[in-house]
């Protein structure tokens, strides 16, 4: 039903600034901008993700009341039904109907690979609130597509040598047998390996159809790792923390994991199982910063539930957003300009500093370190350490600067 | 290794009870429920909402297994009886479009994200079992599992109900022809099937987590289970649930290159070569 | 199952056509997407229209030979670098020569067997792509590369064009489908639909005629595969789920399984429906599901049925009208 009503609010707007335009031909200055969502709103495992990304970018841009340099910001939602080519049908018409000015999105990977050539190709810049395909600000970069997450390899490039320093010397490791699960493995393991660390396992279990960690595990308890580095989300990540204490692995070696695993998206579901889980993120919500503490605390009281990193994410791209139109004057026509403005700005977002490089359009943020302990009866986190001011080498990116 | 044939044998009687009900209706009705995994799905999250609200896992187990075999019920009723004259194809494509409608209600009552249901407090814990400690919920899994089969070998072998289902897979037209009401055999089958769905969904939910849409995986392997086994044999099923219980299970461990196609293959060389499953029902020999 | 005359036909087939441009025409931007997605979704229905309509066969694994031809076309047009058109018909050949293999195991099965091969087979295929990283596998492959076909003006980069080529195309396997659902082999697959036995006692190679049936299915899916990845410039294992499969196979049941013009304007009707509700509601699926199910249960012989009828009736009123 709201998406009628915001319809019709965005014809109203529309007619109006075609009406402006007719009678007084000022319309540009008070025309206002505006930025297309395209997430997966309606079918698929990512739906609660796109709206929290969508929920917490509000709540950014409320904070100056939809307005930046004088114009107005309005937010157009397209729906991919978790559909690659729907994605990116949906990408054109925001881009050639609606004539937005940006687009932000998708969550999924296939998505993303169906976006990219066209925002490449149409010169429309792309803001990824979360998609963290290395190649994407790597070797296959675009002046056109800039990263507000991360790449996967900057969330665990820093937790090989953590983990070596904390006496982890031997570690397995497990993730599905795709892409992501692939850079999150050979990125952490690497530095760990330099680092004197030893890799006792790797285990790679067929994407999407688990029904059962139980055979993984066992495999895992035989090669008698002192930790296992594991990427997991959604409801795998649920069950493996759960099957990891149910088979006692957590009396034998540690728990540890890109902080996905314990999100707060999964913590209800995993219950006191998930104390004393180690996670690296680019966000974890017991990050101690004004920003992040008001974030909280008006996520909370509008959705009852702890943000998430997809909110905090989502919130970030948002301000980000609204500094960079700040800084180009509102002016939204020279497309290029408004990305250079995104190169420039500085932000205190959620998660510490922030800002986009020029050389691979990726955001440069601090990595935390955190484990999940026991607070009164409920699970919590606890910052162990923070890596400060993590940029992506450019891999391959030619894009200079 | 002993954990791994324990981790097996649990997929394996979890799988059992979900598609037994499938399979006994493929084989007297002759077409397929692909909203079997929603009744699956059913089952478990009614089965949150009373550990939720009453904190009894037992309880849970009751209501989940109640819900679904009302909802089966009902569905019989309302849609499929009425189709019975249409054929299979109408079937199938009406349960195909359910397993859509179950998805969104889930999403609109229970929402988007994961919950866990969790086991009763009882069978917390590891149970030392052939010189290994093994989830002690995981244990009550095979138990009830071997239990159920136990418990429907006997109401078929040993019932008149049973004997007239059996009766029914074998030859639908000349049990009719003995003057049996087919329609309340079919009904009271359907409805059990669907019941033991929901079960195997509240008895899942500590297991896997609990979410819109966990219905679509099972659903795919129920049916491998229903066609390497036999469809309408309970035997079959029990075969059918071990072998691809097990499959999964070393498959992806000794085979993960190919365990993702595995299943497939062998439910395809199934159907090639022996289509009548790999225990048949039917005449006994 | 009979089609009505030709001339009758193709004056249906004309009205939809026109009634695509028109939309076209109107419609804004994102309408030409609908449009072109309407014209490869109806050339997948026809091919399945073959299979079930005409040779009595239930496919719930055809999304595979649609995948497939995407993928082929994808392998050799971007990988091995052949022109377009070359990889455009090695692809069409490869969903012909993967529904030979298959078909020939599979058309030996009958009714809730067959469909549970195809099924199957279309999850192995599905599983091989998501597993196979040389085509980037869960996440898709970008940069398929499109016909050329800047020799007659038409750029299929851009959107509006490729939606009236995809028509086009549809038009195309009309004809096609119609020319051979009439000849002899069409009817030879009909009188075996409608009595397996009798086809077989007066000596007629059943196996055969279900193979060469289910081999042009899938050649026509994958060249409907092959306009899915020029369309988007892009692959990936979303294009071979079962769950499109069945939406395909309802296109069809709806549409009146036989006729090809009639699962063409359930394309239509699919895909405008799936589009409105979807701007209305984030659960746009609840609804659909509950059409879904309503609409197989009165469908009767669907659209094609339904039409046929108010056809019959306009004619014997006409006819009472000449004879007063």
């Amino acid at each position: 039903m709201h998406k009628m009503r915001r319809a019709a609010v965005r014809a109203a707007i529309v007619g109006a600034a075609i009406l402006g335009a007719g009678v007084a031909g000022t319309a540009q200055a008070q025309a206002p901008v505006k930025i297309g969502l395209v997430l997966p709103y309606s079918a698929g495992p990512f739906v609660a993700i796109a709206n929290e990304i969508t929920d917490s970018m509000a709540l950014a841009l409320e904070e100056s009341g939809y307005m930046a340099a004088g114009r107005k910001i309005e937010i157009l939602r397209e729906d991919t039904t978790h559909k690659p080519d729907v994605a990116q049908a949906k990408a054109k018409k925001l881009v050639f109907e609606d004539k937005v000015d940006m687009l932000v999105g998708p969550v999924a990977s296939a998505e993303l690979t169906a976006l990219f050539d066209f925002a490449h190709q149409a010169k429309v810049p792309l803001i990824i609130p979360n998609a963290g395909d290395n190649e994407v600000t790597g070797e296959k970069c675009s002046p056109w597509v800039l990263r507000t997450s991360f790449s996967n390899d900057q969330i665990v490039r820093d937790m090989g040598r953590w983990m070596a320093g904390k006496g982890f010397k031997k570690v397995a490791l497990l993730a599905f047998d795709y892409k992501a699960g692939h850079q999150l493995m050979g990125g952490f393991k690497k530095p760990f390996t330099e680092a004197g660390g030893t890799i006792v396992t790797e285990q790679y279990p067929p994407f999407g159809r688990l029904s059962d960690f139980g055979p993984w595990l066992g495999k895992i308890r035989d090669a008698k790792p002192d930790a296992v580095f594991t990427f997991f989300a959604g409801p795998p990540a649920t069950l493996l923390v759960q099957q990891f204490k149910e088979f006692g692995l957590d009396r034998e070696m540690k728990l540890a994991g890109a902080g996905w695993l314990v999100s707060p998206l999964s913590l209800p579901s995993q219950g006191k199982a998930a104390a004393g889980v180690i996670g690296v993120l680019n966000y974890v919500p017991a990050i101690d910063n004004p920003v992040n503490k008001s974030y909280q605390e008006r996520f909370q009281a509008k959705f009852k539930r702890t943000g998430s990193e997809f909110g905090a994410q989502g919130y970030d791209t948002g301000k980000l957003i609204h500094a960079a139109l700040t800084q180009a004057g509102g002016k939204t026509d020279d497309k290029a300009a408004l990305v250079k403005a995104m190169h420039a700005v500085r932000i205190e977002g959620t998660r510490g500093p922030l800002r986009i490089d020029p050389r691979t359009n990726n955001v440069v943020q601090d990595i935390y370190v955190f484990e999940t302990e026991l607070q009164g009866d409920k699970v919590g986190y606890k910052v162990l350490d923070r890596i400060r001011d993590v940029q992506d080498p450019p891999n391959g990116c030619k894009l200079g600067g | 290794m002993i954990i791994q044939l324990l981790n097996g044998l649990q997929l394996a009687m979890l799988l059992f009870l979900l598609s037994v009900g499938l399979s006994v209706v493929f084989g007297l009705m002759r077409f397929v429920n692909l909203a079997h995994g929603t009744l699956f799905m059913l089952g478990a999250f009614v089965g949150l909402s009373t550990v939720e609200a009453t904190g009894s896992f037992w309880l849970a187990l009751a209501a989940g297994t109640l819900a679904a075999a009302v909802a089966g019920g009902l569905l019989y009723l309302g849609l499929l009886r009425r189709l019975q004259p249409a054929g299979p194809l109408k079937q199938v494509l009406v349960t195909f479009g359910l397993i859509f409608i179950g998805l969104e209600v889930a999403r609109l009552v229970w929402g988007d994200y994961a919950e866990r249901l969790p086991g009763p407090a009882s069978l917390a814990g590891a149970t030392e079992i052939f010189g290994v400690y093994y989830p002690t919920y995981r244990l009550f899994v095979i138990a009830l599992g071997l239990a159920v089969a136990a418990l429907l070998h006997f109401g078929l072998e040993r019932t008149r109900l049973g004997a007239v289902i059996r009766a029914g897979v074998d030859d639908r037209t000349m049990t009719a022809a003995l003057g049996i009401d087919i329609d309340r055999v079919f009904f009271a089958v359907f409805v059990v099937g669907c019941a033991l769905a929901g079960l195997a969904g509240v008895v899942a939910g500590p297991v896997l987590s609990v979410y819109a849409g966990m219905d679509m995986g099972v659903l795919i392997l129920a049916l491998v289970v229903v066609v390497i086994g036999g469809p309408g044999s309970l035997k079959g099923a029990f075969a059918g649930a071990l072998l691809v219980g097990m499959a999964e299970t070393f498959g992806q461990v000794w085979l993960p290159e190919v365990a993702g196609m595995l299943l497939y293959g062998l439910m395809a060389a199934v159907l090639v070569l022996r289509p009548q499953g790999l225990l048949p029902a039917g005449p006994r020999a | 199952m009979t089609p009505p005359a030709s001339h009758s036909r193709h004056a249906v087939a004309l009205l939809l056509a026109v009634l695509a441009v028109g939309y076209w025409l109107a419609s804004g931007y994102y309408g030409k997407e609908l449009v072109a997605e309407t014209a490869i979704t109806a050339i997948l229905a026809m091919s399945l229209s073959l299979l079930v309509g005409q040779a009595g066969l239930v496919s719930l694994g055809h999304a595979a030979y649609f995948g497939i031809g995407a993928y082929a076309l994808a392998g050799f047009g971007q990988k091995l670098g052949w022109p377009p058109a070359l990889a455009m018909a090695a692809a069409v050949a490869v969903g012909a020569l993967l529904a030979l293999v298959v078909g020939w195991v599979a058309v030996r099965l009958a009714g809730v067997f067959f469909i549970m091969i195809t099924l199957a087979v279309g999850e192995m295929i599905h599983a091989w792509f998501l597993k196979d990283r040389s085509f980037g596998g869960v996440g898709g492959m970008s940069g398929v590369p499109r016909l050329d076909l800047s020799g007659i003006g038409v750029d299929l980069a851009d959107p509006a064009q490729f939606a009236l080529f995809a028509l086009a195309v549809a038009l195309l396997v009309y004809l096609l489908l119609d020319r051979l659902v009439l000849s002899p082999f069409g009817q030879t697959l009909r009188a075996i639909h409608q009595n397996e036995e009798r086809a077989r006692a007066l000596g007629c190679p059943v196996g055969r005629y279900k193979l060469a049936a289910f081999v042009v299915a899938g050649a026509v899916a994958a060249l409907a595969g092959t306009l899915a990845a020029q369309r988007s410039a892009f692959v990936s294992p979303e294009l071979m789920t079962w769950t499109l499969s069945g939406e395909i196979l309802i296109v069809v049941i709806v549409g009146g399984s036989g006729s090809l013009l009639g699962v063409s304007a359930a394309a239509a009707l699919w895909i405008g429906l799936r589009h409105q509700l979807s701007t209305m509601t984030d659960h746009w699926m609840l609804a659909m599901g509950v059409i879904f199910v309503v609409l197989v249960l009165v469908a009767g012989d669907g659209i094609d049925g339904a039409l046929r009828g108010l056809w019959r009736r306009i004619a014997a009123r006409r006819a009472a009208r000449r004879a007063a």
